[in-house]
């Protein structure tokens, strides 16, 4: 029991790293389509990562910027743990989705400090942005967990994954509660930080924010902890809305749909400014959330 | 056993006889003439420490003056109150006069009168002597208000003087209307025919002007506009005695005259509405008061609208309430004025005071902590049995006056401890906080040591104040220990050995 | 002598010792030692009220008006003491080395700390409601006291404090004395019975008058404005005691009140016509209220002190929320995040007490990149703050998430969304605290300081410690808090060391926080053996657009830090409140002249000729005639 689920802890990370470097392909490649080039080759991410980590010049800020990493790639990954994917319970039993929710908060955490430890200010201007854009996102991410956790009765991943599967596509979670699944997923792709939403990193105005003095393997765990994130998010909105999966090839096909939707879209819109971010998140989302929550305590 | 009635006539009778001696006595020998005085109050003090073992013991005394029996003659009459507000007096007279050998004759024969005449006010039964005695009480505070007659001293003792003059005629106006209507001048007498004869409308004019003229020495609200000034510009031992103690002789004349004379509800409602308008008044008026000596000024008059509301609520709770109230007010004020009269000008010139002299600043507080009513200082007893008083009578006027009670509260909390924090502030650079003298500082921990003893003593103290609320508040009893031939209940209960703790339950 | 008298005699001697002693060296240590015995008092007292549930008396009793006063501690009091006299403790601690030695007067806050723990355990163990207002008097001026010491602007902090304080007891006192006609009695069985009994108006008027009287010590809306500004312009060691625990004193009686003497089931059945509110829904729309905005409130701070006790002020709302939910895992999480929430704010209260130590300023405009140099500092406010911010793997995470489910199960989704939302807020303003004290660019003024001392470091770290260890353990604090549960009569929470389990989800810190260890240890690895060697660059060894930067360039983002956000929730802050209050101010004000204008002898007949004439009317026609 203790001994396969400590094989759990090990493979559910590695399958979320594997995944994840294919999402980030998939949103390269599309992204590249779009352009009308041809795109990355398929080990690209591999490449980028082992680059990274080889490269000469690793400029370290002081040991809290080295942390940073540290808890930044540990966080990612708990949480990446806590969230069941088909034959993999791992600690879904143990936490459930409010504690995920806040799981997925201290890698952000861990990155604020450690860009604050640079002493730069393009990067504070990015955590200052980035915090904002959270504040924005999760009003609505939060009417969005509360209808789902009243109208299911339970905060249990598992539980909520079980009552989707119960009777096909009519019982999942975007069927029966269309309107949070349209406010979550407008939330989860502003989480994504990507355009419209990407005002933390606005390489024009604040040189990449965070990034701004990242150099090698330091950008190199920025770029694991990017396919996690896409990873987390996307099965994160499979495991509310459509129904968790029912087997790797569902939950991949869905879960490579839903990123797919939103790197698509990425490529459509220019950036926000932050305020515009805000009164946006805080209108149309957070209104259809709010709907979609009053739906839900009516029954 | 023999009880001590003939005694009765000497706290009244010694000072007034030495008042008129003094004069003479003082043109062989000055300080004679001082010590004469000292020594007769002291006798008197005596004698009233052995009455109110008496009374402790074996209920009111009741002294006919002349040989006639009430109604006729003069009546004096002494249970619980009347003995502890005597032993005040004196005490007071001699905490704030005896030690004090720099002043003229004159004050110390004014003086001596007070002290003879407020005795009186507190042992008479009758409303004529009442008057004799409220009139002589006057004179002598006008006199001392004036003190060396400064200019600001005289027009204070002037405007002192109209004011009181005004009263004065209006009690004598309602006294004549109650003789009018009842034909007695005895309290007890009065007392048994009020029912009949005092409750129309004639009554209650004669109530609302006896409230107005005994009002002026008890503060109450629209004849009180001599209190910030007559304070402000007298010496502070004679704002002590006025504030302390002769108001609180007044106030309680006004009790007896609604317990036993006005038992009806509209006198009690109009009582009400003074005391109302004298705690707004005065909580309101301190409130932004530029010295300190006017924000206690004001804070007297809030304090005595508190008795008076009070006094206002039957029943021995009302009246118990109204006598732990009177007596914190005059353990209190007389400490604070002795403060006050070494800290003179605006209150931020205060600062570094508590530097100066640390026991002074440290004694204000404590003073202003019990005032504002804080537990368990005596004067959240006081307040307490206020409100619970008041709630058991619950009128619509009676709650807006439990409101009032506990807003007030909060104001007196806003100017008391602007000042303290005032006096625990850092001095303006070059300058050091203001000294204090060492006779005023004794006299003021001296009070606030008494206190602290009360605090320690509380439930004690609280037994006792409402012993003689019980006795106070007891109109046929006053009417059968009087008039023991006469009271329709004669046999009733002496009620000092009865429990009261029934009583005092709320229904 | 029961173990309650030698916990107030203790309490006793302490002040009394320290009056005598507290001006002298090893002061600091005695009173540390003495609170450390309190505490061993305390936990004597544990097995006790383990066994049979029932108080323990003080042998002090006092007959007065007919009314017996008298003192027992149950567990509701016991955890609340155990909060403050450890919070005491740490104070002290951290005030028995260097820090005390620089003070104006420790000798007076030594005493006065003293002081208010004896006064805290007085209100602590009260047992009528008589009781409850003579200990609730005695905390508030024992606070006073306290914020007024170093005078100037804390005294003037202090002094609007005491006005709130005061009109809150005067409104607890209307309320005590209303059911006392009533219950003819204090005793809370007696008190419950006739509440109970009471027609609804008197019930709202009491309830109404107990809320607000509390609540003002708790700063909830909208008596907040004194509480962040008393409590900041403390000094530091007291400030922590203060912020750890004296507005908590407010959800005490509040619990005791409203839980015990008038019974969630009264509350329940107070229903407001037409809103579908009834009493209880309108008090925890109070408390999430004052949650969300005095947290927004904090975010706008710039000052460090401010910032913390705004803070404060919405976490009591938390607390206030899962405590009126009355269901085992809604109480559990308020009263546990009292505790986890006095452990982590007095840690960063004492961070950021030893940061003004050292530079003198608490203004986060005027400071930066500190962490190189108070690296102990760092870390205790970094775990302050993610326990503030409710993160895991610290406390504050495990009492929230209770108190989210609390308001999940009793169907209350829009106020736990306005707890999400102050959650939110929290992270961005602690992050601003952190970010501008010690990250990003260290000041020129500030390249010589050195870390604090160990007698104040040490104190700091071990509260981070305890933060750290009950957020993996919250068994542990869960074991306290089944004391307070079931004194107050709700059915215990079932729990383990990790957490509970629940069917609705459950929570297991051991593997949460065992988790984030593990693949922390992973990420190290990765990041320390993997690839290539990084190496250490100097500060201004930045990236700054083409230029070079040197000592005199200020290269530091800290000035209002969330410009986008200020832009749209700015014009929010219309502070309203605060003008109400200085309107209030200005109008006595007038008021006041007018009525000491009106004290003029020559007006006197006019007076006495209208009353005389109002008298007489009324006399006239309330006596029947025409």
């Amino acid at each position: 029991m203790t001994l396969s689920l400590l094989a759990e802890l090990i493979v559910m990370p590695l399958i979320a790293f594997v995944v994840g470097l294919a999402l980030v392909l998939m949103m390269r490649r599309v992204r590249a389509r779009i352009e009308r080039r041809i795109g990355p080759p398929l080990l690209q991410p591999v490449y980028d990562i082992v680059k990274l980590y080889a490269k000469r010049t690793q400029v370290s800020h002081g040991i809290m910027h080295d942390l940073a990493i540290v808890m930044l790639l540990g966080g990612i990954t708990t949480s990446v743990c806590f969230l069941p994917v088909p034959g993999l319970e791992g600690l879904a039993r143990q936490g459930d989705l409010l504690t995920l929710v806040y799981l997925m908060m201290v890698p952000m955490l861990g990155l604020a400090l450690g860009v604050g430890s640079c002493a730069n200010p393009n990067g504070s201007i990015g955590i200052s942005r980035a915090l904002t854009a959270m504040l924005a996102y999760d009003v609505p991410f939060v009417f969005v967990v509360i209808g789902l956790a009243v109208a299911y009765g339970t905060t249990s991943l598992p539980e909520i994954i079980a009552h989707q599967q119960s009777g096909g596509i009519a019982t999942w979670g975007a069927a029966e509660m269309p309107l949070l699944a349209i406010a979550g997923f407008i939330a989860m792709h502003a989480m994504l930080g990507k355009e419209p939403f990407e005002i933390y990193v606005a390489p024009a105005e604040i040189a990449t924010g965070p990034m701004a003095e990242m150099s090698g393997k330091y950008m190199g765990a920025l770029f694991v902890m990017q396919s996690f994130q896409l990873y987390t998010i996307g099965a994160l909105y499979v495991t509310m809305f459509l129904g968790g999966g029912e087997n790797w090839l569902t939950f991949l096909m869905k879960l490579f749909a839903v990123v797919f939707v939103s790197v698509a879209l990425t490529n459509v819109y220019g950036r926000y400014k932050t305020d515009k971010v805000i009164r946006f998140m805080w209108t149309w989302p957070t209104g259809i959330a709010l709907a979609g929550l009053a739906l839900v305590m009516m029954h | 056993m023999a009880r001590s009635s003939e005694l009765l006539v000497l706290p009244i009778a010694l000072p007034i006889a030495a008042a008129f001696l003094m004069p003479v006595v003082a043109n062989v020998q000055a300080s004679l003439a001082r010590w004469l005085g000292i020594a007769v109050v002291v006798a008197a003090l005596g004698v009233a420490a052995m009455l109110a073992v008496d009374i402790a013991q074996s209920g009111p005394l009741v002294a006919a003056l002349g040989g006639f029996a009430p109604p006729l003659g003069i009546t004096l009459y002494a249970d619980g109150i009347s003995i502890t507000l005597l032993i005040a007096l004196l005490a007071g007279g001699l905490l704030f006069w005896a030690a004090s050998p720099g002043d003229n004759v004159r004050s110390h024969v004014l003086m001596v009168l007070l002290m003879g005449a407020g005795s009186g006010l507190a042992l008479s039964g009758d409303l004529f002597n009442l008057f004799v005695f409220y009139e002589i009480t006057a004179v002598a505070s006008y006199g001392l208000v004036a003190g060396r007659g400064s200019g600001a001293e005289a027009g204070a003792a002037l405007r002192y003087l109209i004011v009181g003059t005004l009263g004065s005629s209006l009690a004598l106006l309602g006294i004549a209307l109650v003789y009018a209507s009842t034909g007695t001048l005895n309290l007890a007498d009065i007392a048994r025919l009020a029912p009949e004869r005092l409750a129309g409308v004639t009554g209650m004019a004669a109530f609302l002007l006896l409230v107005l003229g005994f009002g002026v020495k008890a503060e109450l609200t629209p004849v009180n506009t001599w209190v910030p000034e007559v304070y402000a510009t007298a010496s502070a031992r004679v704002a002590s005695l006025l504030a302390g103690i002769v108001s609180k002789l007044a106030i309680v004349i006004v009790m007896r005259i609604v317990v036993l004379a006005f038992p009806g509800e509209q006198a009690r409602e109009l009582l009400l509405v003074l005391g109302i308008a004298g705690v707004v008044a005065g909580e309101f008026a301190a409130l932004g008061s530029a010295t300190l000596i006017q924000a206690l000024s004001y804070s007297s008059v809030s304090q005595l609208g508190l008795v008076a509301i009070a006094f206002a609520i039957s029943g021995t709770a009302g009246v118990a309430a109204g006598l732990a109230l009177a007596l914190h007010h005059a353990l209190v004020k007389p400490a604070f004025f002795m403060l006050a009269a070494n800290w003179r000008g605006p209150i931020d010139g205060l600062a570094g005071a508590a530097k100066a002299t640390p026991v002074a600043a440290a004694v204000f507080v404590f003073l202003a902590l019990s005032i504002v009513g804080v537990p368990p200082l005596p004067g959240f007893w006081a307040k307490y049995l206020l409100v619970t008083a008041a709630l058991a009578k619950a009128s619509p006027l009676v709650l807006l006056a439990i409101a009032v009670v506990l807003a007030a509260v909060v104001v007196e909390a806003a100017y008391m401890f602007r000042i303290a924090v005032a006096l625990y502030g850092q001095p303006a650079p070059e300058r050091s906080g203001p000294a204090i003298l060492r006779g005023d500082l004794a006299r003021a921990t001296l009070l606030a040591a008494g206190l602290a003893v009360v605090t320690l003593t509380a439930p004690a103290v609280l037994d006792a104040i409402h012993r003689m609320a019980a006795v106070a508040s007891d109109r046929d009893a006053y009417i059968a220990h009087v008039l023991p031939e006469r009271g329709a209940r004669a046999a009733l209960s002496v009620s000092v050995g009865v429990d009261q703790r029934t009583e005092r339950s709320i229904p | 002598m029961s173990l309650l008298d030698i916990l107030f005699l203790g309490a006793l001697a302490v002040a009394l010792a320290m009056a005598l002693l507290g001006g002298t060296r090893p002061a600091g240590v005695i009173a540390t030692l003495s609170y450390a015995a309190l505490l061993a008092v305390l936990a004597l007292m544990e097995p006790l009220l383990a066994q049979s549930n029932a108080a323990i008396a003080s042998s002090v009793k006092f007959q007065i008006i007919g009314e017996e006063i008298g003192w027992s501690m149950n567990g509701l009091g016991w955890f609340f003491a155990l909060i403050t006299v450890a919070a005491a403790l740490f104070a002290s601690w951290f005030s028995s080395g260097q820090w005390g030695a620089v003070q104006y007067d420790m000798r007076r806050q030594h005493v006065l700390l003293a002081v208010n723990v004896f006064a805290m355990l007085v209100l602590l163990s009260s047992q009528d409601l008589l009781g409850l207002f003579i200990g609730w008097e005695l905390v508030s001026w024992a606070s006073f006291a306290m914020m007024t010491q170093r005078g100037g602007a804390a005294a003037r902090a202090a002094y609007r404090y005491i006005l709130y304080a005061l009109a809150g007891a005067m409104a607890v006192l209307a309320a005590i004395v209303i059911i006392r006609a009533h219950a003819a009695s204090f005793n809370f069985a007696d008190a419950r019975m006739a509440v109970a009994a009471l027609p609804s108006a008197t019930k709202w008027t009491v309830v109404a008058l107990l809320t607000a009287g509390f609540g003002v010590k708790m700063g909830l809306l909208p008596f907040h404005l004194w509480q962040a500004p008393a409590y900041s312009e403390t000094p530091g060691a007291s400030s922590a005691f203060l912020n750890a625990i004296s507005a908590r004193m407010g959800l005490y009686a509040l619990i005791v009140t409203l839980l015990q003497v008038i019974g969630t089931d009264v509350l329940t059945n107070l229903s407001v016509q037409f809103i579908w509110l009834d009493a209880r829904d309108i008090i925890m729309w109070l408390a999430a209220v004052t949650m969300v905005v005095a947290t927004f409130i904090a975010l706008m701070q710039t000052d460090a002190r401010l910032l913390l006790t705004w803070h404060g002020i919405g976490q009591g709302g938390y607390m206030l929320l899962g405590v009126l939910i009355a269901s085992p895992l809604g109480t559990a999480g308020g009263l546990m995040h009292v505790m986890n929430y006095g452990i982590y704010q007095a840690a960063l209260i004492l961070s950021v007490a030893s940061v003004m130590h050292r530079t003198g300023t608490s203004d986060l405009d005027r400071l930066g990149g500190l962490i190189t140099r108070m690296p102990l500092s760092y870390v205790t406010m970094l775990m302050g703050i993610i326990g503030l911010a409710g993160l895991p793997p610290m406390n504050g995470f495990v009492s929230k998430w209770m108190i989210y489910k609390s308001l999940l199960e009793g169907r209350e989704p829009l106020l736990l969304a306005l707890a999400f939302v102050t959650t939110l807020g929290t992270i961005l303003s602690v992050y601003k605290l952190i970010h501008n004290i010690f990250l990003g660019q260290l000041r020129q003024e500030h390249w010589e300081i050195r870390e604090a001392p160990l007698s104040m470091t040490v104190p700091m770290l071990l509260l981070g410690a305890i933060c750290f260890v009950t957020g993996a353990m919250p068994g542990l604090t869960l074991q306290l808090v089944d004391r307070a549960q079931a004194a107050i009569g709700v059915p215990l929470l079932a729990h383990h060391l990790g957490g509970v389990t629940l069917a609705t989800g459950s929570l297991n810190m051991l593997w949460v926080v065992g988790t984030m260890l593990a693949m922390m240890g992973m990420g190290a690895v990765i990041f320390y053996l993997l690839g290539g060697r990084h190496r250490a660059v100097h500060q201004y060894d930045n990236y700054a657009g083409g230029h070079f930067l040197s000592a005199d360039l200020r290269y530091h983002f800290s000035h209002e830090f969330y410009p986008g956000l200020a832009r749209v929730i700015g014009p929010w802050y219309r502070g309203w409140i605060v003008r109400a209050e200085a309107s209030l101010i200005r109008l006595s004000d007038i008021i006041g002249h007018a009525w000491r204008g009106s004290f003029d002898a020559g007006i006197t007949p006019l007076y006495v000729m209208a009353a005389l004439v109002a008298g007489l009317l009324w006399v006239r026609s309330a006596g029947g005639l025409p």
